[in-house]
């Protein structure tokens, strides 16, 4: 179990270039399979390296496929050219403003607003205005007709309160009396 | 020399002898990566040029910040295990692969391909262990970003990686005498320096 673990934190060690911890270093002192271990996996980098060129020589040589990356190419270049068209050049977006504009124009009419009245118009509100403040009694006949409809609202209203209590009074046997009336309705 | 990343900022430019050169720099790699997956040296050809093709027709999207390698076999990881799905190419069996398991080890290197020492002994592994391998040691990438590259977790990478060691030992055995030292001289301040 220890040199399993030992193991492990040997090769944790080794990829992550850190020195290893000494609890290991220790174990690696008593224990020859571990040690082998350590040894082996330090020495990996420099024999791994030093049989690269050998390993990668014995590939069998093969031709690249490289006309299908004029295809290819072909592709990226109209896809690059129509971003830079979109950015660098303004010109279609100019027109596209232009075309927008004289859709708007054909499907909206400007129509011109009601002339401001003239002073001649003011001139004659104001003595409409003037005439009808010069007119008290008719003014306050209205006042008086509008009081009048009030007091009787008022009054249907009572009657519908006050038939209401009764009919109250006579279902559920019993006496409503009235509060203090209020001030002002 | 350029680097792999201002060859591929040249090729976004539209510098298509900037890809080429990349291409040429990668065939045989890629090559190496898919062949245990494909199975055969036609399918994992083809899939090569596909992944360049793939690659050439996407090269304005690549991003500078990020390695041109880890780019590269993202998009072959991808297009492989696309291809897996809809031919259903079963050369080497998947539920082994699956559980970790390792591939036969009297199979030896794939037609074509003289043995050339740990490389060829790695690659009886178990598929999935001699990728991790290849991209660790091969590309020399960081555990990140070969989970980046293979679409899974740094601990799920680590942990095939430790696989692929302990597994790799037993079929080699232990390192010759005078690896460690040349490994402490090769990676001064390494796990084994402390």
């Amino acid at each position: 179990m220890l040199c399993h673990l030992t193991r492990k934190t040997i090769s944790g060690s080794e990829d992550r270039g850190k020195a290893l911890p000494r609890w290991a270093g220790r174990h690696i002192g008593r224990c020859e399979a571990c040690r082998d271990y350590a040894r082996f996996s330090a020495s990996l980098k420099t024999r791994f390296a030093g049989d690269r060129s050998a390993f990668l020589a014995a590939v069998p040589e093969f031709p690249l496929n490289d006309a299908a990356w004029d295809v290819a190419g072909a592709g990226r270049k109209e896809r690059v050219s129509l971003g830079r068209r979109l950015v660098l050049h303004p010109f279609p977006a100019a027109a596209g403003v232009l075309a927008v504009a004289a859709a708007a124009f054909l499907v909206f009419r400007t129509v011109p607003r009601a002339p401001m009245p003239t002073a001649e118009d003011q001139a004659a509100a104001r003595a409409a205005f003037k005439s009808l403040v010069a007119a008290p009694d008719g003014f306050r006949g209205a006042l008086t007709g509008a009081e009048s409809s009030l007091e009787k609202e008022k009054r249907i209203w009572e009657s519908s309160v006050v038939s209401a209590v009764e009919y109250l009074q006579a279902r559920l046997n019993i006496r409503i009396e009235r509060r203090d009336p209020p001030k002002d309705l | 020399m350029k680097t792999d990343e201002e060859l591929a900022r040249e090729a976004r430019a539209g510098s298509r002898s900037a890809f080429e050169e990349l291409a040429l720099r990668y065939k045989r790699r890629l090559f190496v990566y898919l062949r245990p997956r494909l199975g055969s040296d036609q399918d994992t050809e083809d899939m090569v040029q596909e992944t360049f093709l793939k690659l050439y027709r996407n090269i304005d999207r690549y991003d500078p910040a990020y390695r041109f390698s880890t780019w590269l076999y993202t998009a072959a990881t991808r297009l492989a295990i696309s291809s897996y799905r809809k031919k259903r190419i079963a050369v080497v069996p998947l539920p082994a692969e699956e559980a970790g398991g390792v591939a036969d080890p009297a199979a030896g290197p794939p037609a074509g391909m003289e043995a050339s020492g740990l490389w060829d002994s790695a690659r009886t592994l178990a598929e999935s262990q001699f990728r991790v391998l290849w991209l660790r040691y091969g590309e020399d990438m960081e555990v990140a970003e070969i989970a980046r590259a293979l679409g899974k977790s740094r601990v799920a990478v680590s942990l095939l990686l430790h696989r692929a060691r302990t597994n790799l030992m037993k079929r080699t055995g232990a390192a010759p005498a005078g690896a460690m030292s040349a490994a402490r001289h090769a990676s001064a301040g390494g796990p084994m320096a402390g």
